[in-house]
């Protein structure tokens, strides 16, 4: 039972939180208590999962597998919770934010760990079912979340249009999953990958997939299917704004790669080309778009696109090297996405997150501007930044199996990137503020946390330890 | 009635539901075009396990599990749609404009 402890201990966290709130009401909301469990349970978490053994792998109640691969994703998802739980702490204060305040902190701090069990259901599926669950479970309560904000008419929209574009992508997934139920005769991985094997040019399975890479391009952000992300990132509280860019792309992509690798194995050379175009459109799409913002949120939504553009490109690859370049580019991306979250939360405490907001912050917060500085780099992929490592891992998974020109294309599209990550800049460092400013106020949880992300960024650039450790687990 | 009937139906329905959720304009009516997708994917499970399948029991339970997690889904969609009412006093997608971009 060893190997589920963190599954039943984040389910026994998200009950006491809950029952924690229905026992003292009124008083729960406005006290810090549920916050401070839900941060230390959260870490506890992680470090169980840490300790745990990652070259064993055990199958529970004929459904539930945990294998090292399946503890990695894990460790993601956990960290992503953690830093959003962090993160969400101004905002349920007074004065915290200028678009006011968050109510009902718990029920909050709950949605976000039921949403987090939903992720480790995806990640530890064996069948459709489960997987379809673990989905569901998963993005479910990220409607509720970008609408939390009850009394702002755009996270009310945001809502609106995240739940139409769900729901459509919902039914779309169904469709892919019976029609490889149709092709398989069960729901099983086992099952279907055997269907897959003997007849990979069975039409009915082309279908499915082909169903299925579109329901999942509306989670994952891939190009014909990105276009309310801009919009959902924009309207939704800025702690769910980075719940939804890092967990629920992460859950996205684990799922694709639990599919492609596994059951879909056979298809992969079908399936190559495909991703390929998806990943091409999509990094492009994501970086043209980023040209032309003014608010920083709209701007993270189409960064993080072309991020997803990236590590798509390198599903093209081989199992082994897909699986350890991605697991690492989401750790990296996690550090740098919730890196310009925390700065975002700084700049909204008294005004709107826009361009003109980072003014002057080059002569009143120097460090701050520096970890900005530091952040984009390692997401425009410079050395010795993490996000340069993670960008190279994922180059030469797709180098490998000799996609040469997407590897230059991506090349040339990270470029661009640059650009408009300099933009940003620009703003910091060189423009004037129209009107002198205060510098910004950083509370200790945003020191903390800035610094434990900007450590991370450098030091998983400069020292190998870490990716070689989830290359070891993936063997 | 033969398989290829089930899906030729059930392909129809999800055309269907695409089609009402890309031109309805009230809010509700694209909720029932998401059903209608929905069940089409139900009609498609059933088939597949009274026709073809190797584990129909499968097959059959997994209609009820989709019936459940849409009903939670729409709970949730009619809380954001009141909400939305609440707000913008019309239930018309074309309201859906201010964040744009």
């Amino acid at each position: 039972m060893t190997l589920l402890l963190p599954d039943l201990l984040l389910l026994l966290l998200a009950a006491l939180i809950l029952a924690f709130d229905l026992y003292k009401g009124e008083e729960a909301s406005s006290s810090n208590v549920t916050f401070h469990i839900c941060w230390i349970g959260l870490m506890t978490i992680f470090f169980v999962l840490l300790g745990l053994p990652y070259d064993e792998q055990a199958l529970y109640l004929g459904g539930y597998q945990v294998t090292g691969i399946s503890l990695l994703f894990k460790q993601i998802f956990v960290l992503s919770a953690f830093l959003t739980v962090l993160l969400s702490k101004p905002y349920f204060t007074p004065g915290g934010n200028y678009r006011g305040i968050l109510q009902y902190r718990s029920e909050f701090l709950f949605i976000i760990l039921l949403c987090t069990f939903g992720m480790f259901t995806v990640v530890s599926a064996v069948d459709l079912l489960t997987l379809f669950i673990g989905m569901e479970l998963a993005t479910i309560p990220l409607y509720i979340l970008s609408g939390y904000q009850k009394e702002d008419r755009l996270s009310v929209e945001a809502s609106t249009k995240y739940i139409i574009m769900g729901s459509l992508s919902t039914g779309l997934l169904l469709f892919g999953y019976s029609f490889l139920y149709g092709c398989a005769g069960s729901l099983t991985f086992e099952a279907i990958a055997a269907a897959c094997t003997a007849n990979p040019d069975e039409p009915l399975l082309k279908l499915g997939v082909l169903f299925v890479l579109a329901s999942i391009g509306f989670k994952l952000t891939l190009f014909p299917f990105h276009m309310w992300a801009p919009d959902v990132y924009d309207g939704a509280p800025s702690p769910v704004t980075a719940f939804i860019s890092v967990s629920s792309k992460a859950v996205a992509i684990a799922f694709l790669l639990i599919l492609v690798y596994g059951p879909l194995a056979a298809m992969h050379s079908y399936l190559q080309p495909i991703l390929l175009v998806l990943a091409a459109a999509t990094m492009t799409v994501g970086n043209l778009g980023a040209l032309k913002q003014q608010r920083l949120r709209r701007f993270m939504a189409y960064s993080s696109i072309a991020q997803a553009g990236y590590i798509i490109m390198a599903m093209a690859g081989n199992a082994e090297a897909a699986y350890s370049s991605i697991i690492f580019y989401l750790f990296v991306y996690a550090a740098a996405n919730y890196a310009i979250f925390f700065i975002l939360s700084i700049i909204g405490r008294n005004g709107e997150e826009n361009l003109s907001g980072l003014r002057g912050m080059g002569k009143k917060n120097p460090v701050l501007a520096a970890v900005l500085m530091l952040t984009l780099f390692s997401l425009a992929g410079i050395p010795p930044l993490a996000g340069f490592m993670g960008k190279f891992l994922l180059f030469a998974a797709a180098a490998q199996e000799g996609y040469y020109a997407m590897v230059v294309f991506a090349a040339l599209n990270s470029t661009i990137s640059l650009y408009y990550y300099l933009l940003l800049m620009k703003e910091a460092y060189i423009t004037q503020p129209k009107s002198s400013k205060k510098p910004l106020r950083l509370d200790s949880i945003q020191k903390t946390s800035l610094a434990f992300l900007t450590f991370a960024m450098v030091f998983a650039g400069i020292l190998p330890v870490f990716s070689s450790n989830i290359l070891a687990v993936v063997q | 009635m033969t398989l290829s009937h089930c899906i030729t139906l059930s392909l129809i329905l999800c055309a269907i539901g695409v089609y009402g959720i890309l031109t309805r304009r009230n809010l509700i009516g694209i909720l029932l075009s998401v059903e209608v997708i929905l069940n089409g994917a139900n009609i498609n499970f059933a088939a597949f396990a009274h026709f073809k399948a190797t584990d129909p029991t499968a097959g059959a339970i997994f209609p009820i599990f989709v019936m459940a997690v849409s009903a939670c889904e729409m709970a949730v969609a009619l809380a954001i749609i009141i909400s939305m009412y609440r707000r913008k006093k019309r239930l018309d997608v074309s309201r859906l404009e201010e964040l744009n971009g």
